[in-house]
């Protein structure tokens, strides 16, 4: 048991640091430093931590236009998220994709501002890995409203009928933009989508790392074995607008403290505490290390320059028959 | 020895075959390119000879077909996507270009997108206008894509066999009217690179630039136009990005005038691309004003006559070259 309150600890840790990367980019939105692409993730984070802590470095992840959680969650640092996200060249896109879409090749995560197309792009990763016959996964990570688009649909059956490894996890944070889930969802839960085209999967509660990383720890070593794609609904919440800046006139304030109390980071707090007799000190210990480390990656970030208008349009093209590109 | 000759379609299965004989990661999907074969034959035998994990029947899915072709690209495989019919790329295009054009950029150089999209465009099978129509101009215009469309038997394997071999996303567009063009094309594995012009006849008095099957047309045009004494060069650029401009510019310096032909409307396309070559690269040479014959700004219609009508034909070259030279 004491990998398992180990795991837990590591699981802590890394929910504080993208909570604590995102609550720097807010001013950092204000300050105009990050532009309007910056799609918060507070309150999401059980889901990226729980899905990414049954990864290995040869699986790729395809992310959505709310990138910064899974970027961490699959290795990225701090100060790589704070370049990409105020355009700098330390970012993983070298500052020229900004807040919804960047590649980090080391990394082999992928994330993009077109709702849904990681879905069918996912198929083509699982298909190398696939082929290459090691076991790795592809992770697709998209959101509730993406569950609309023919891309969706045409992925996942895809998949299915190929067996491909892809991991769905759906991040149903209750809103597609501005319109509630239940309004434009035609499912009552989207994972039954995934059971139309076959497709193995289930509901949990995304607001629990722990249920997050139970049912990711069951599906991934099924998905390694070659049996083929499985799917995973997280029920989760966006405590900030769709954007910074999102008028937040389609829900209230009391429910939005509904769900700020079911907190994933508070709610492991505890479990620590209460049931793992981690010491209050050490939590404390740790919490600080993190905002230290956060506020040291924003600096390093901030200091570091903009990609010249050169740099900015290179490796457009693969020199091609040797002319210029 | 007899020169040995194929069809366009033949040259292209001569193509993949080769290509997939010499590289593992080379794989083809697409709607019924196994078990049929395509329809033209052009994947014939690809699925007996390498098997049902490099020959891969899709569904009719062309956004998730595309989408396998973008990842599995990035991901190492160098696939050989298929879309049937030009037409059906518009289910594609957020793949192509959101995805596959943007990610070598994105990846500051890291991740190579090999990814061939092989399909066909044009009229001439009364297909109608959603099965006709040319829409290379699309493509062209999106950074982070090279464009071919090769006209001859000959060329179109070695454009292909360089369009697999090339680290970029190439949109490959054939002709349905050529498929069974029969020419001379070499067994041996030879390449034509990607972005390189072809003069394909030599002449004085004036410049015939066209693509695909329109290639064909200034050709036979170009035959006729001898026998009055007009003497046409014909440049086939045979990649439309990135354009070998400076071909076209040495012919048009020497013969003074220019004719671009293209079966896509005109405006906003391709065609006025090279026009606006011609006039920065050879303004000063230019004895009359470059002249476009392009398709009409019209859906295709069914009726085999009036399809052939609304696109140029061998006498609407000769008409316009002939004016052009003054004649």
């Amino acid at each position: 048991m004491a990998s398992r309150k180990s795991d837990l600890l590591k699981y802590y840790r890394k929910m504080l640091e993208l909570r604590a990367v995102d609550n720097r980019l807010v001013p950092l939105k204000l300050k105009d430093l990050v532009m309007d692409g910056f799609h918060p993730y507070v309150g999401e984070e059980a889901v990226a931590v729980g899905v990414c802590s049954a990864l290995r470095p040869e699986d790729y992840v395809i992310s959505t236009h709310r990138p910064q959680g899974h970027a961490l969650a699959k290795g990225a640092s701090m100060r790589a998220i704070f370049s990409e996200m105020l355009g700098r060249v330390g970012g993983p896109s070298r500052g020229l994709g900004g807040p919804m879409q960047w590649v980090d090749a080391d990394h082999r995560f992928f994330c993009g501002s077109i709702v849904g197309s990681g879905v069918s792009y996912a198929t083509g990763f699982a298909l190398s890995v696939q082929r290459e016959g090691k076991g790795a996964i592809v992770v697709c990570f998209f959101g509730d409203g993406a569950s609309n688009t023919g891309s969706f649909h045409e992925g996942m059956n895809l998949a299915a009928i190929w067996r491909l490894p892809v991991l769905y996890v759906c991040e149903n944070n209750q809103y597609g933009e501005a319109m509630p889930v239940q309004e434009f969802v035609s499912a009552p839960k989207i994972a039954a989508r995934g059971a139309s085209y076959g497709i193995k999967g289930r509901t949990v509660d995304g607001m629990d790392v722990t249920k997050v990383a139970a049912a990711v720890a069951e599906a991934v070593p099924w998905l390694r074995r070659g049996n083929g794609p499985a799917f995973i609904e997280t029920v989760t919440y966006r405590y900030r607008g769709h954007y910074l800046g999102d008028p937040e006139n389609y829900r209230t304030k009391a429910e939005i403290e509904k769900w700020r109390k079911k907190d994933p980071i508070d709610r492991l707090r505890r479990q620590l505490v209460r049931t793992w007799n981690v010491s209050e000190q050490s939590l404390k210990t740790m919490e600080a290390e993190v905002e230290a480390e956060a506020d040291q990656a924003q600096q390093a970030s901030l200091g570091e320059r903009k990609a010249t208008l050169d740099e900015a349009v290179r490796n457009v093209l693969v020199p091609v028959a040797g002319r210029e590109a | 020895m007899a020169e040995r000759t194929l069809t366009y379609a033949e040259a292209i299965q001569e193509a993949l075959d080769q290509e997939m004989a010499r590289d593992p990661a080379v794989c083809v999907m697409g709607e019924d390119i196994g078990v049929w074969g395509n329809l033209f034959g052009c994947t014939k035998g690809l699925l007996e000879k390498y098997g049902k994990g490099r020959v891969r029947d899709t569904p009719i899915s062309e956004a998730a077909l595309m989408g396998c072709g973008v990842g599995s690209a990035a991901a190492g495989m160098r696939p050989v996507v298929e879309i049937m019919y030009i037409d059906f790329i518009s289910i594609a295009m957020d793949q192509i270009v959101n995805h596959a054009a943007r990610w070598h950029q994105l990846s500051g150089g890291k991740v190579k997108v090999p990814l061939v999209v092989r399909t066909q465009g044009g009229v001439g099978f009364r297909n109608s206008s959603q099965h006709s129509q040319s829409l290379e101009n699309w493509f062209v215009n999106v950074p982070g894509l090279v464009v071919v469309m090769p006209s001859t038997p000959y060329d179109v394997k070695g454009l292909l066999k360089a369009a697999i071999r090339d680290d970029n996303p190439v949109i490959f567009i054939e002709h349905k009217a050529v498929y069974r063009n029969k020419g001379p094309v070499p067994s041996e594995d030879y390449v034509i690179p990607l972005g390189v012009a072809e003069v394909k006849r030599k002449g004085t008095d004036l410049t015939i630039v066209a693509n695909s099957w329109m290639v064909l047309h200034a050709l036979a045009a170009a035959e006729e136009l001898s026998r009055e004494g007009i003497s046409c060069e014909v440049v086939d650029p045979r990649t439309l990005y990135p354009l070998d401009e400076a071909v076209i510019a040495e012919s048009v310096r020497k013969s003074g005038r220019c004719l671009v032909v293209n079966e896509a409307p005109a405006a906003g396309g391709w065609s006025g691309e090279v026009a606006a070559v011609v006039m920065e690269r050879a303004f000063d040479k230019l004895k009359a004003p470059v002249r476009r014959l392009c398709g009409r700004r019209t859906g295709v219609p069914y009726d085999k006559d009036l399809e052939r009508a609304v696109v140029p034909g061998v006498a609407d070259v000769v008409r316009e070259a002939r004016a052009l030279a003054g004649r």
